[in-house]
């Protein structure tokens, strides 16, 4: 499918820390969008990059999000 | 082998199990993020992928992306139609009555004085919920007139012209749990939401428990889901104290992380199973 985005496919990549609370989050195969819990403050993660993995606080739920 | 693109917002526990069950039947699976997604307006084919699992979050994304890549000859799961219906409380309820499908009572109202003036002729308590939104979020039980006008007055006096829209509901009694049957192509299992609360959703704290879904509830749910042509879709029970049931909603992005211990039912199986048969109802 075309999109603007590099194709987000599983990467192994480095591990990153919790921009939260600093915790280490294990690298190995992620993928953009993914969503992590974290170990140290539980909170949702959401893998915003890769190589270098970035992660970012998961967003509140938004307009019509969900069911 | 069959090609499948999975439309996704996030990679939640749903999407992960969901892939990884897909691979396992040797499905050459494309993860698409939905916010980088450009479709144009002609018939031109932009993938390789015979079938699309639409799990966009996003009620409007989920729609139009449905919409567009059917246009262009996929096979959407679930398609543009359900999505749209099942998106859409008042649509749901359309759709529902249209089949003779039961349900509880229910209007729409798109004036304040209107709406107040239907729910005192109904009487009291009522139920009002956005026709657009989910979560339980938003929804109230309206016990008194000085209830309803608070509520209304919130309910038209904000928002746009989308927002202006009350859905009023029989208040159901019931049980201090209520019921999802989900549905791939037919009746696969169940769970029971217990709360103390009268809005039983787990995201509001409902406590998911297992269920052997009556052969009535089952063939209910079916109805359900064959009224907005829904492919795989969680259809929520409602019983009575009097041991009526209905149709209370249709949610066409199965959630199931919460939930898939206590109920049994290995649902990324079964939706993969189903994706691969290549079915459609
Ligand atoms: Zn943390």
């Amino acid at each position: 499918m075309q999109v603007q985005n590099p194709n987000p496919m599983t990467q192994s990549v480095p591990p990153e820390q919790c921009p939260l609370c600093a915790q280490p989050v294990p690298g190995g195969n992620r993928m953009v969008g993914e969503v992590l819990s974290c170990d140290g403050c539980s909170a949702e993660l959401e893998v915003v990059g890769i190589n270098p993995l970035r992660l970012e606080e998961a967003p509140e739920v938004e307009e019509d999000w969900g069911e | 082998m069959r090609k499948v693109d999975l439309v996704y917002t996030r990679v939640r526990t749903e999407e992960k199990l969901l892939l990884e069950a897909l691979r396992r039947r040797d499905c050459a699976v494309n993860l698409v993020q939905d916010s980088g997604m450009v479709l144009s307006m002609d018939r031109q084919r932009l993938t390789e992928a015979d079938t699309v699992l639409m799990r966009s979050m996003s009620f409007t994304r989920a729609r139009y992306l449905a919409t567009f890549l059917e246009m262009k000859g996929l096979r959407v799961l679930n398609s543009a139609r359900t999505i749209s219906l099942c998106g859409d409380k008042a649509l749901t309820s359309a759709a529902l009555a249209a089949r003779g499908v039961p349900m509880p009572w229910a209007f729409v109202a798109f004036d304040e004085d209107a709406c107040l003036e239907a729910i005192e002729k109904k009487g009291y308590p009522v139920v009002t919920k956005p026709v657009l939104g989910s979560w339980g979020r938003m929804v109230a039980r309206l016990d008194s007139r000085t209830a309803a006008e608070g509520v209304l007055s919130t309910r038209f006096g904000t928002g746009g012209a989308q927002d202006h829209v009350a859905l009023v509901q029989e208040y159901v009694d019931k049980p201090g749990y209520d019921l999802r049957v989900y549905v791939i192509g037919r009746a696969v299992g169940g769970l029971r939401r217990r709360s103390e609360h009268w809005v039983t959703n787990t995201a509001r704290g409902a406590v998911p428990e297992r269920y052997e879904v009556p052969v009535a509830h089952a063939k209910l749910a079916e109805a359900a889901a064959e009224a907005v042509g829904g492919d795989m879709v969680a259809v929520d029970l409602l019983e009575t104290r009097g041991g009526d049931i209905y149709v209370n909603e249709i949610n066409h992005c199965v959630e199931f992380a919460r939930s898939i211990e206590e109920t049994g039912v290995p649902l990324p199986d079964l939706i993969a199973d189903y994706i691969v048969s290549g079915a459609r109802r």
